[in-house]
């Protein structure tokens, strides 16, 4: 009775192991995506709403692999849960991958478009300079 | 510290002109006022230009639905009419500097290094963009959001942008 009386007031384990994976690392969007096998997680599930199960078999790799970088991606809110019976489906939230691919297009878009300006601006002055 | 390298975006354009007229283009004012800008029905004016290699300026670029965008330039080395290079940052209209606060970990100091090279008439831009000393997690927020086949998104991702602009 004494050492059951003495196990309750430790705390229980669950305590650490929920607290362990934060200790280790804190994501942002950008090191969450920065790992090719969850940017393969999210390319699967842009298509459809999958299953742990699902995702494991299109990415051949064990269960825990998937659940582990989905569990990153979770954190992230970059993918969400959906539950329906014994099932979970997960998918992408567009919304926080947005501000991705806007960066992602920003020099092509922004140099690009302004080296187009450019290349009609020197053409138009050098015409401009032979009519005189 | 460990210093940790990343491979520039690029950008390779011909144009139909003599190095320095292409080269001046980019460092007179009243050049610049004419093109810097992202796309048709923006205007552009610069309202402080010191041009030269360890100089700055600030621009005005005007969306054409009438957004404002400040960017302050920092000159690295002009050496006309071969290399330019400048740090550009988002800032307000006093050319103070604006962190992009809703992308965590984007590099803080963006390197633009051009150079020109003039065949036939003809000059060619090379144009590279980088972190400069980024910290590891700039390298990953900047590596992770390129298009680069061989480590970056797959062909996934031009799904994901059809469903993005789908919205």
């Amino acid at each position: 009775m004494i050492q059951n009386h003495k196990y309750i007031l430790h705390i229980p384990i669950w305590v650490y192991i929920k607290s362990m994976p934060r200790l280790k690392t804190t994501y942002d969007v950008f090191s969450a995506i920065g790992e090719p096998r969850r940017r393969q997680i999210i390319e699967l599930l842009v298509h459809k709403e999958m299953t742990v199960n699902e995702l494991a078999e299109a990415c051949e790799w064990p269960q825990p692999t998937v659940s582990k970088h989905l569990g990153v991606l979770k954190e992230v809110c970059l993918v969400s849960e959906r539950r329906m019976g014994r099932y979970r489906f997960y998918k992408v939230e567009p919304d926080k991958l947005k501000p991705i691919q806007e960066w992602m297009h920003q020099f092509e878009k922004y140099w690009g478009g302004a080296l187009d300006q450019l290349d009609d601006y020197l053409i138009n002055i050098q015409k401009k300079g032979k009519q005189k | 510290m460990m210093q940790s390298t990343v491979t520039p975006s690029k950008i390779v354009r011909e144009f139909d002109a003599p190095k320095t007229l292409v080269f001046d283009a980019w460092t007179k004012v009243e050049h610049l006022n004419n093109w810097m800008f992202p796309m048709q029905g923006c205007s552009c004016e610069f309202v402080k230009a010191d041009i030269k290699t360890g100089g700055s300026s600030l621009h005005k670029v005007t969306m054409p639905n009438g957004h404002e965008m400040w960017l302050f330039t920092q000159y690295e080395e002009v050496s006309a009419p071969e290399k330019l290079v400048f740090l550009q940052y988002f800032s307000n209209k006093n050319g103070d500097i604006v962190q992009m606060q809703h992308i965590p970990n984007w590099p803080k100091d963006m390197l633009a290094t051009l150079s020109f090279e003039e065949i036939e008439g003809k000059t060619t831009i090379t144009f590279l963009w980088e972190p400069r000393n980024p910290t590891a997690e700039e390298i990953i927020a900047f590596e992770s959001t390129r298009a680069d086949h061989d480590k970056g998104w797959g062909a996934g991702m031009q799904q994901l942008q059809v469903y993005l602009s789908s919205l």
